[in-house]
């Protein structure tokens, strides 16, 4: 048994109670599904049960920190380096030993759902646009634009052997829930934890979503309900939360009076039907919309962290400043006891990864404000004790094609691609999974989207299928499977 | 956790029995093995076609007598004997062509599973006595004919609801609870029937009424109200995927522009009482039923919202999704890959349902006064292609067709009450030549005299300011440029005026010509018939004249426009203007010469534009799809279908998504889902007998708001004192002996705020309200733009409806709304208004201006429907004083009336100001 979730060098912060008990956030989430559910009989036979916010069996970890890079990162020029593509650079794949890469049969994992001029074979093999070098002591082969990320990767478990199956953007969705855009809406990822486990602080949301969603829909709970989407939040102390302060000037006392009566009130209506959930529901979500007023800018206040951190995330540089500090933020928020926080990296239009043309500048820029932050914190993380309880995912929709698009870019590309963990019981320094000697399928040890979610799931102690809800039925693709080479 | 006590005991109580029926002495390892681990995972995997709706092989798997018995090949099940029994072979083997279930038909079953399956075979396969297979499906409730059962005799239930309900109180010794206080239930109508509080008024009036049929004139009142077709339509707009227009950016990719149009369409509908049947008539074939009517044509909005630009499969896959979902309570979706597991609907059936829909596009009609469709316009479903073939798809795989087998539309045989007629539709020409239609041609001409009229205005006004400078100005001439340039501004304006002028004639030219190109073709007379041809022809070619002389003006006025940019450019820009000039000039050539010999041919007014759709994935637009003279016919036969009085359906499911909204909770729990995998109905008899009223009265939905809501049922309090022996028996209240408390819809809540402050905009209809002019918008929530993409903030906060599916909105409670009702300025500056809207009140009322008590309480009714208890009215008359002896209050307003906002404020966070009591 590892890390059960109590940590005693927990850094003190206000109102932090212990992990067993039930969040309000989750509470009032369970409360309104299973209340509907029940009430309508729809869960009244088969022994359903909503969460009770414990996990299913000993976690490893408590926090999820989950780095998105909208748009695409090009798996060859970051994690999975692929030197055949620059000596056989300007050949089709056709004229080269890879030929059947391009097979129909191999081809056919790709569903096309919304066609326009990119997600389409390209046939000429692209260059490397950046070198590449081994790292630590593992030797893990990494490109020289992510130098900050590669000086822990005997941190890190590279998994090579991603495939999703459709290409265009609508992966994003696809990534978060295991289901495309167009297939419908789904929980995502985030919001299934939040529907599975309790809270470790109940001053603060415990599913927080920071950087844009433009592309996407701007929900995440779905069927599990609106209490399971992500709080979006800005990492700006004067302003973090959508009506997190009063719109109109009020003085503190006034608003006090007012808080104490209301209070008042809601006391008696309480004393009065004391049976009724949803008043009790109510009266706990102003307490915590009051503490959250309080302890979210705090979360994002960085004037008690000293210039070395902030110089570590990056928050001299310009080119990087706005990550770090959204990175600086993750880790405050997990040291909080926030249990997911999603960032976005890039969002708006189709992401600004999506290196159709000009790849190299792009990948280079994209690169620069990612990478000192993202090392940043997992250095910082480490050293607080925190990495053992944290695990970090980086992942991105899909990779890029072999083959250049146009004379400078790379399309999408769904049939192998990187992402990776670290920390929460994830092993350090290991590659799982490979992809061909040009990068085009993964071929080893092959994963879709939702064995990442089920790994997660794994190290945070919840077993996706206790968690289905009746007349949802998910399938084993949704459910995915814990890639438990990677697991410590 | 009184509910997870609850389950547990039932649970328990399972158990006991299972272990009763069995009797002591059975093997230790559990004999409800069978009952709640074998046959839950046999029904899941097997029974679709090992079962009551299938028998593959002879086979049924849904008693254990049936599997001892066996099928064609013999038994499957050899009690006590694992090895022998096929059945277990047939689940465990490794070989892809025996295993069970077949590959993409199910999951395989697990390790644990079958290891499961093993030891209850190797303990002798015990089964509890009496099993019962499945029944047939034929006989599933929601397939029966509607008959309106008999209302049972219950003393004291006036209303036949009531007396279904009653039956069931007796049935399980529920006592129901009272009728609600007076207060709380107006407002609890009043919200319900037209989404907004009653007013001061409205409340004085309530409480001053001693008649007792004061509730039944409340009742007559708000379902005249037209307010009422506003809230109501957001109910339906949830459950018939109303969504703005979204994409990427500015490209269009789902749903319509100006679909606010069928929106628009359903508020008039309810408010008009058009009946139900007539509505969904309309929606699915308004371009066949009424071909040349405008604005029933608007109906239509629920096809032309499924429009998605890539795909035609996807497009397709929500039509028949969401049709069979919103009318019928059908998961046809379920049957697109394989045979529905649960319902009898083939996989054809799913294709034969998409082959309704498959003709159908979209398009936008030119509507009178406005002939540019990006402006305005309706979007609408038509007939384009009804040649295109509609095949199964092989595992529903789009590029898996089964091209040898086409198929037609049709409906699942269990549904075929009457055979399908399918005939098709001849257009009036005006529906499919648009153009035709008179308020066309008046549109482009008026539009073309309005600019005629500002380009004269706006030369009047140069030429004005110019002889005023000439006045003033003699000795303070300036320099030879500013002339120069004063010279060619007038002549840009000029120039301006001329193309104006040019593009009229042009208009008027060609307008005529396609009227003299429609008489030609009307006529039938053959002695007329060359003469109007020539007619026609020589019209032709002066409209084609015009249009290019109204080029040449338009390149003249550039090239006007481009001289003026070549003098007032700085030195840098100089080159660039004038080769801007040196282009205009040479465009202007090309004109001149184009229109020296202009021909015949012209560009005809449009009356009606193809949405494009990009489904071949070429990088353009695909070709263009004509409008035909002539539907196939195929939706209005599934609309006459759909609507059919035998339909067991469509009535039933229309009632319980009424009775969802008016109680909070369905009489059909699975609302969307009547086939065998939903839930059964809490009062089936009860739910057919509102379908037969609502079929029998013509499909009148006022009718069937006045009969629930007139109901003891729906005055019922929602209270819980003294109801110890209910909630013992029916702790969720399923069998309606109290009232649920609803917590508001989003809209209701934003509403009901501007409501109460006196700045709801009371205008009915029109465009959305785009999401950058929301937050100082004081219109219904109801026309805020609402897109997958782009949701209000405020709104998103309270369970907003998502667009792609919502057929019940939750009622979720979180810190987030605390946050919105205690800090947006919605709520911060409606309370001081308010408060002054009571205080005005109060004057009326006699009540001296400084009664602080007298405020109070008629805030607590406003706000809340009720009066304050003696404990509430303390605490509050406290927190008044506490905030009128705050230094702060008295800065920029007197103490009495800040310390009043801030008591409005408080009641506007208290959790019954969001909940229908």
């Amino acid at each position: 048994m590892l890390n059960i979730p109590r940590r005693p060098e927990w850094p003190a912060a206000p109102g932090l109670v212990t992990p067993s008990r039930r969040s309000f956030l989750s509470g009032f989430a369970s409360l309104a599904i299973g209340a509907m559910l029940h009430r309508d009989g729809v869960a009244r036979d088969g022994g359903w049960a909503p969460p009770d916010g414990k996990p299913h069996f000993a976690p490893k970890a408590k926090s999820v920190i989950w780095l998105f890079m909208n748009g695409g990162v090009s798996h060859m020029e970051s994690f999975d380096p692929k030197p055949m593509l620059t000596r056989y650079g300007g050949k089709t794949i056709a004229e080269t030993p890879f030929a059947d890469a391009q097979d129909p049969e191999k081809l056919a994992l790709e569903r096309l759902v919304v066609p326009d001029g990119n997600g389409n074979q390209r046939n000429t093999l692209y260059p490397l646009q950046v070198g590449y070098r081994k790292h630590g002591e593992s030797g893990i082969e990494v490109s020289d634009w992510f130098p900050h990320i590669a000086r822990h990767v005997d941190r890190l478990a590279i998994i090579r052997s991603m495939w999703t199956t459709d290409s265009n953007h609508g992966a994003q969705t696809q990534f978060h829930s295991g289901r495309h855009l167009n297939d419908g809406d789904y929980p995502n990822l985030g919001a299934w934890v939040h529907y599975g486990l309790g809270s470790l602080n109940d001053n603060l949301p415990q599913y927080i979503s920071i950087g844009n969603r433009e592309y996407w829909n701007l929900k995440d709970g779905h069927y599990l309900g609106p209490a399971h989407d992500a709080v979006p939040m800005r990492v700006d102390p004067d302003n973090p939360l959508d009506f997190g302060r009063p719109e109109r000037p009020i003085s503190d006392s006034a608003r006090s009076v007012g808080i104490d009566l209301l209070e008042r009130l809601h006391a008696e209506r309480l004393a009065e039907s004391p049976r009724d959930a949803a008043v009790a529901a109510r009266v706990a979500s102003y307490e915590l919309a009051f503490r959250m007023q309080q302890s979210v800018p705090e979360a994002v206040d960085f004037s008690q962290e000293s210039d070395e951190t902030k110089s570590l995330y990056g928050l001299d540089l310009p080119h990087c400043r706005e990550f770090g500090m959204q990175m600086l933020a993750a880790r405050r928020l997990v040291e909080r006891g926030v249990r997911f926080i999603q960032v976005q990296h890039g969002a708006g239009g189709a992401g600004r990864w999506d290196a159709h043309g000009g790849l190299r500048a792009n990948h280079e820029q994209n690169a620069l404000a990612v990478d000192r932050p993202i090392g940043g914190l997992i250095e910082d993380l480490a050293r607080r004790g925190l990495l053992d309880e944290t695990l970090v995912v980086f992942a991105t929709e899909f990779g890029r094609t072999p083959g250049s698009q146009g004379s400078d870019g790379r399309d999408h590309h769904i049939f192998g691609f990187s992402v990776w963990m670290a920390g929460g019981g994830i092993k350090g320094g290991v590659v799982h999974g490979a992809t061909d000697e040009i990068g085009f399928h993964a071929v080893e040890d092959r994963h879709y989207v939702t064995d990442v979610h089920a790994t997660i799931l794994k190290q945070l102690g919840l077993d996706s299928r206790k968690l289905e809800l009746p007349g949802r039925k998910r399938l084993e693709v949704d459910h995915g499977t814990p890639i438990d080479a990677i697991i410590a | 956790m009184r509910v997870a006590a609850v389950r547990i005991s039932q649970w328990l109580l399972l158990l006991l029995v299972a272990w009763g029926a069995f009797g002591p002495g059975r093997s230790a390892w559990g004999d409800d093995t069978y009952p709640t681990r074998i046959k839950p995972l046999l029904r899941e995997r097997c029974y679709s076609c090992h079962g009551a709706l299938k028998q593959e092989a002879g086979l049924r798997l849904d008693t254990v007598d049936l599997m001892l018995r066996g099928g064609d090949a013999g038994p499957v099940v050899v009690a006590g004997s694992a090895d022998e029994s096929e059945l277990l072979a047939r689940v465990s083997t490794a070989d892809p062509f025996d295993r069970m279930p077949p590959e993409h038909e199910g999951e395989l079953f697990t390790a644990e599973q079958v290891a499961l399956l093993r030891d209850w075979i190797a303990a002798g396969a015990p089964a509890p006595p009496d099993e019962a297979p499945e029944r047939d499906p034929a006989e599933h409730w929601a397939f029966q004919a509607i008959v309106r059962p008999p209302v049972p005799m219950i003393e004291g239930a006036a209303n036949p609801i009531d007396a279904f309900i009653a039956r069931k109180h007796a049935e399980l010794g529920l006592v129901p609870q009272g009728e609600a206080d007076r207060l709380l239930l107006l407002r609890r109508l009043s919200i319900d029937l037209i989404g907004l509080p009653p007013t001061l008024e409205e409340i004085a009036d309530t409480q001053g009424d001693a008649s007792p049929d004061w509730y039944d004139r409340a009742v007559d009142r708000l379902l005249d109200d037209p307010r009422h077709g506003e809230r109501w339509a957001r109910h339906w707009m949830d459950i018939w995927r109303y969504s703005d227009w979204w994409g990427l950016g500015e490209q269009l990719r789902n749903s319509q522009p100006h679909i606010w149009h069928w929106r628009d369409w359903i508020v008039e509908a309810l408010n008009a009482d058009l009946p139900y049947d007539e509505m969904v008539r309309s929606m699915l074939a308004a371009d066949e039923l009424y071909p040349n009517d405008l604005d029933r044509l608007r109906a239509s909005g629920f096809l032309a919202r499924n429009y998605f630009l890539f795909n035609r499969h996807q497009w397709m896959d929500e039509t028949v999704e969401h049709v069979s979902k919103a009318f019928l309570g059908l998961t046809t979706n379920c049957a697109k890959c394989h045979d529905h597991k649960y319902d009898p609907i083939s996989q054809a059936d799913y294709y034969r349902m998409r082959a309704f829909f498959e003709p159908y596009h979209v398009r936008l009609d030119v509507v009178p006064g406005e002939a540019d469709l990006g402006r305005d316009g309706i979007p609408r479903a038509f007939d384009g292609v009804p040649e295109t073939p509609t095949y199964l798809f092989i595992r529903g795989e789009e590029r898996n067709p089964a091209t040898s087998n086409p198929l037609v539309p049709d409906l699942p045989e269990i549904l075929r009450f009457k055979p399908l007629e399918i005939e098709p539709v001849v257009l009036p020409v005006e529906a499919w030549q648009p153009e035709r239609r008179p308020w066309v041609a008046e549109a482009y001409r008026r539009a073309a005299l309005e600019t005629l009229e500002a380009a004269e205005a706006k030369l009047a006004d140069a030429r004005g300011a110019i002889d005023a400078t000439c006045r003033d100005g003699a000795d303070a001439a300036g320099p030879d440029e500013t002339t120069e340039e004063a010279r060619l501004t007038l002549l840009v304006t000029e120039r301006n005026r001329d193309a104006a002028e040019a593009e009229l004639r042009s208009i008027e030219r060609r307008i005529a010509a396609m009227q003299a190109a429609w008489d030609r073709d009307d006529q039938t007379d053959v002695e007329e018939a060359d003469a109007l041809a020539e007619r026609a022809v020589a019209a032709a070619r002066e409209a084609a004249r015009a249009e290019r002389e109204a080029k040449v003006a338009q390149a003249r006025l550039a090239l006007a426009e481009a001289e003026l940019k070549l003098a007032r450019a700085a030195e840098g820009d100089r080159e660039a203007a004038g080769k801007a000039v040196e282009s205009a000039r040479a465009a202007l050539d090309e004109a001149v010469k184009g229109a020296e010999e202009p021909g015949d041919r012209f560009t005809p007014l449009v009356g009606a534009k193809w949405t494009p759709t990009r489904f071949l994935n070429s990088g353009q637009d695909d070709p263009a799809i004509p409008f035909l003279p002539q539907s196939t016919g195929r939706r209005s036969a599934l609309a006459d279908w759909i609507t059919d009085a035998r339909n067991p359906l469509t009535a039933r499911v229309a009632v319980n998504h009424v009775w969802t909204r008016h109680f909070g909770t369905p009489l059909v729990p699975t609302v969307f889902d009547f086939g065998r995998n939903g839930q059964p109905p809490t009062h089936p008899d009860l739910l057919d007998w509102l379908a037969a009223e609502l079929i029998e009265h013509d499909w009148s939905l006022k009718h069937l708001h006045r009969l629930i809501v007139r109901s003891d049922a729906y005055r019922r309090s929602s209270g819980m004192a003294d109801a110890e022996g209910n909630l013992a028996i029916d702790p969720d209240n399923r069998f309606l002996w109290r009232r649920d408390p609803i917590r508001i819809e989003s809209q209701a809540v934003r509403d009901a705020v501007l409501s109460l402050a006196g700045t709801l905009d009371p205008g009915l209809g029109g465009p959305p309200v785009p999401k950058a002019e929301q937050e100082g918008s004081a219109r219904r929530s109801l026309y805020f733009f609402h897109s997958n993409n782009e949701r209000n903030r405020f709104l998103t906060m309270f369970d907003e409806a998502l667009v792609k599916e919502c057929y019940r909105r939750a009622q979720s409670i979180v810190p987030q709304q605390a946050l919105a009702l205690s800090n947006s300025h919605l709520v911060l500056d409606a309370s001081p208004r308010i408060a002054a809207r009571i205080a005005g009140a109060m004057a009326d009322q006699g009540h001296e201006a400084d009664d602080d008590e007298a405020f109070l309480r008629m805030a607590f009714v406003l706000i809340l429907g009720s009066e304050p208890s003696d404990a509430e009215a303390a605490a509050g008359l406290r927190a008044i004083d506490d905030w009128k002896a705050l230094e702060d209050s008295s800065q920029d307003q007197d103490s009495l009336a800040f310390a009043r906002e801030q008591l409005i404020w408080v009641l506007l966070n208290h959790t019954d100001f969001v909940t229908l009591r």
